[in-house]
């Protein structure tokens, strides 16, 4: 079980993260929802070690994360990152070294994920001469590669075609089938109502609603079924359906990502516009 | 995984990726033929050696005094030649000196020198003296010269090697400072920094970072220094003794210890941008203080024991840069090396956990430059 226990963290005046609660189970999938600059890349960063909270804490199967906890981790940034001049080879072998995989196990691990990714003929290319596509599947070969205990994933399927969204979907469902707590941060309603059992919503930096996706569509009939139906018909591959892009950014129109607003029974977000990201 | 095999890991990535990178092989191949071209070149292009002149002759009347600058050109470290056609450096006529350009200066001292000792032997064969006696007024035994310290005969090839220990120390410390100042930045222009820091801690990254590319550069220098002894000392234009081997040895030495200051104030500078447009602005005053140590270099290199080399030694930044040519020249004591070396290594140990905090503070913000105080407070344990 991954936890998420009372996580805080301020930026200067913003709050990013007030007291942020909730809990992955190993074996399930858990879309982490909410609006741009809801706190979501940050409690991901905190998880993964990357920030410091101010006050909280991250637990895996009941202990608290430290460093070696964490190799264990499989994590993909908002912002993809990798070498652009590392060749695709030795990129996955490097990063799974820093997993803490032995050289040997390392270039077998790396082998395996090229072929499954079907990057055999690009192995050995530097990262910059691939296609966005093949990047993409670099970067979550390099969150796999060590195979990972956990799998934190932040937006995952943006900027995916719709074979990269099959790809990564198909890999992430056999990653939770093998007892793999995933945990991905997601625009996509129609996505994560897709994938996931669980859910996480959060707004300005606070929980507002978790557990399990069919559950919550019972609490908020109406607003979830509106929400899922009109991402469908508008087929958005980013952003909130049918709000423009970045919907959350400015007031929203009434009656589009209100949804969630209403799902979780609070003021619609529509009269108050998130926080801008830290 | 412990932060040393962390930092180990980071530093082999930088050694084999800058290692196979061409334009990195590149350099070090041009670096080798410039070191090699210096070494050899003095000789082959007539430096240091003995000038050498040829001189013609047009009238016969003028015959004894080119012979008389053919014996004399030795005094002015100098080899005079006769040649028959009109294509000598100067061709005596009746009338004087002829030349297509302006001789130099040492060839017109050789010939007026001679033309006087021709003319005065006349002017006393005239007189009545005989060729002996003649002579001997001619060319009095040579002033005997006295110094107060001994005379070194190869201050002048020592001269040459304290200057080119310090264009190398000047040209590969700013040159690994860019290479990890562009990697701190490709890092973080790629976003790759995240990714790494869900691994590692900040200052295992940089750790590694500095290590790895100070190995190569040390590498590199090694080679340079091997080679450019090598071909000087084949080549005649360095005696390469102990002295010369201690002394390259401990430019060595100086190129570490100036490196880990240098490459932690250069990393954490780099730290503060996220696009490789906006490096230079923030190493500018980097790069200048290196600029005025090399400067000042030459200024020591002229005066090695003056009040200014004793200084301007002992002051961190520019130490690397000011004390190996005093130790090149054999001007610095074991004493005031030793301690020079301790005051840098104490500094570069004051300023790494310092560069290390703000790095860690900058590294994964990006955006416009940061300033240092906001990095300094952005960094937690």
């Amino acid at each position: 079980m991954l936890e998420l226990d009372g996580l805080t963290r301020r930026f200067g005046e913003v709050v990013a993260l007030a007291d942020l609660t909730f809990s992955v189970a190993p074996g399930r999938m858990c879309g982490f929802v909410g609006p741009n600059g809801a706190g979501k890349t940050t409690a991901m960063r905190i998880v993964l070690g990357v920030l410091q909270p101010d006050a909280g804490r991250v637990r895996w199967n009941g202990a608290p994360v430290d460093a070696p906890t964490r190799a264990r981790f499989g994590y993909m940034p908002e912002e993809r990152g990798l070498y652009p001049k590392m060749r695709v080879r030795a990129q996955l072998v490097y990063f799974a070294r820093l997993h803490g995989l032995a050289a040997s196990d390392a270039a077998a691990a790396a082998e395996r994920w090229i072929e499954r990714l079907g990057l055999s003929e690009r192995a050995g290319d530097r990262v910059e001469a691939l296609s966005l596509g093949n990047q993409q599947r670099v970067q979550l070969g390099v969150a796999l590669v060590h195979d990972p205990e956990v799998l934190v994933l932040d937006e995952p399927f943006s900027g995916l075609d719709p074979v990269g969204v099959d790809v990564m979907s198909g890999v992430l469902r056999e990653r939770a089938d093998a007892g793999v707590p995933v945990v991905f941060s997601s625009h996509q309603l129609e996505l994560v109502e897709r994938l996931c059992e669980d859910v996480a919503i959060v707004n300005r930096g606070r929980l507002v609603a978790s557990g399990a996706v069919g559950e919550l569509r019972e609490r908020g009939r109406g607003a979830w079924s509106r929400s899922g139906s009109a991402s469908r018909t508008t087929g958005t591959a980013a952003g909130w359906p049918a709000c423009p892009a970045p919907s959350w950014r400015r007031p929203a129109r009434a009656g589009c990502s209100c949804a969630w607003s209403r799902a979780r029974g609070r003021t619609p977000c529509s009269t108050r516009p998130a926080p801008p990201a830290p | 995984m412990s932060g040393r095999s962390a930092v180990g890991l980071v530093a082999r990535r930088e050694i084999s990726e800058r290692i196979t990178e061409k334009s990195f092989l590149i350099s070090t191949v041009i670096s080798l033929v410039v070191i090699a071209c210096v070494a050899l070149l003095p000789n082959a292009l007539g430096f240091g050696g003995k000038d050498g002149y040829t001189v013609a002759v047009d009238d016969p009347a003028m015959q004894s005094v080119a012979d008389a600058a053919v014996r004399q050109a030795d005094a002015f470290d100098a080899k005079v030649e006769l040649v028959e056609s009109g294509d000598a450096d100067a061709t005596l006529t009746s009338s004087g000196i002829r030349a297509q350009e302006k001789p130099d200066d040492k060839l017109l001292n050789i010939l007026q020198a001679a033309n006087g000792q021709v003319r005065s032997a006349d002017a006393l064969r005239d007189a009545g003296l005989d060729d002996r006696r003649a002579s001997a007024a001619l060319s009095p035994p040579p002033l005997r010269l006295t110094t107060a310290e001994p005379i070194d005969a190869a201050a002048e090839e020592r001269g040459g090697f304290a200057f080119f220990a310090v264009l190398l120390l000047y040209g590969q410390l700013i040159g690994m400072g860019y290479f990890v100042a562009m990697g701190v930045v490709e890092e973080k222009s790629s976003r790759v920094v995240e990714l790494l820091l869900s691994t590692l801690r900040p200052r295992h990254l940089l750790a590694g970072k500095i290590l790895g590319l100070g190995l190569l550069g040390l590498g590199q220098l090694l080679l340079l220094a091997v080679l450019g002894l090598a071909v000087a000392g084949a080549g005649g234009a360095l005696d390469v003794n102990g002295d010369v081997i201690v002394a390259a040895g401990l430019a060595l030495v100086w190129f570490v210890v100036g490196y880990a200051f240098y490459a932690a104030a250069f990393a954490c500078a780099a730290s503060l941008v996220s696009r490789q447009e906006d490096l230079q602005s923030v190493l500018t005053p980097l790069t200048l203080v290196l600029m005025v140590g090399f400067f000042i270099s030459f200024g020591v290199a002229s005066d090695p024991n003056g009040t200014l080399a004793q200084v301007v030694s002992f002051i961190p930044p520019v130490a690397p840069m000011t004390m190996p040519p005093r130790i090149a020249l054999g001007e610095a004591s074991a004493l005031e090396v030793a301690g020079a070396l301790a005051v840098t290594l104490g500094a570069a140990a004051l300023l790494v956990p310092l560069a290390a905090r703000i790095y860690s503070g900058a590294v994964l913000r990006t955006g416009g430059t940061i300033k240092l105080r906001e990095a300094w407070r952005a960094a937690r344990a």
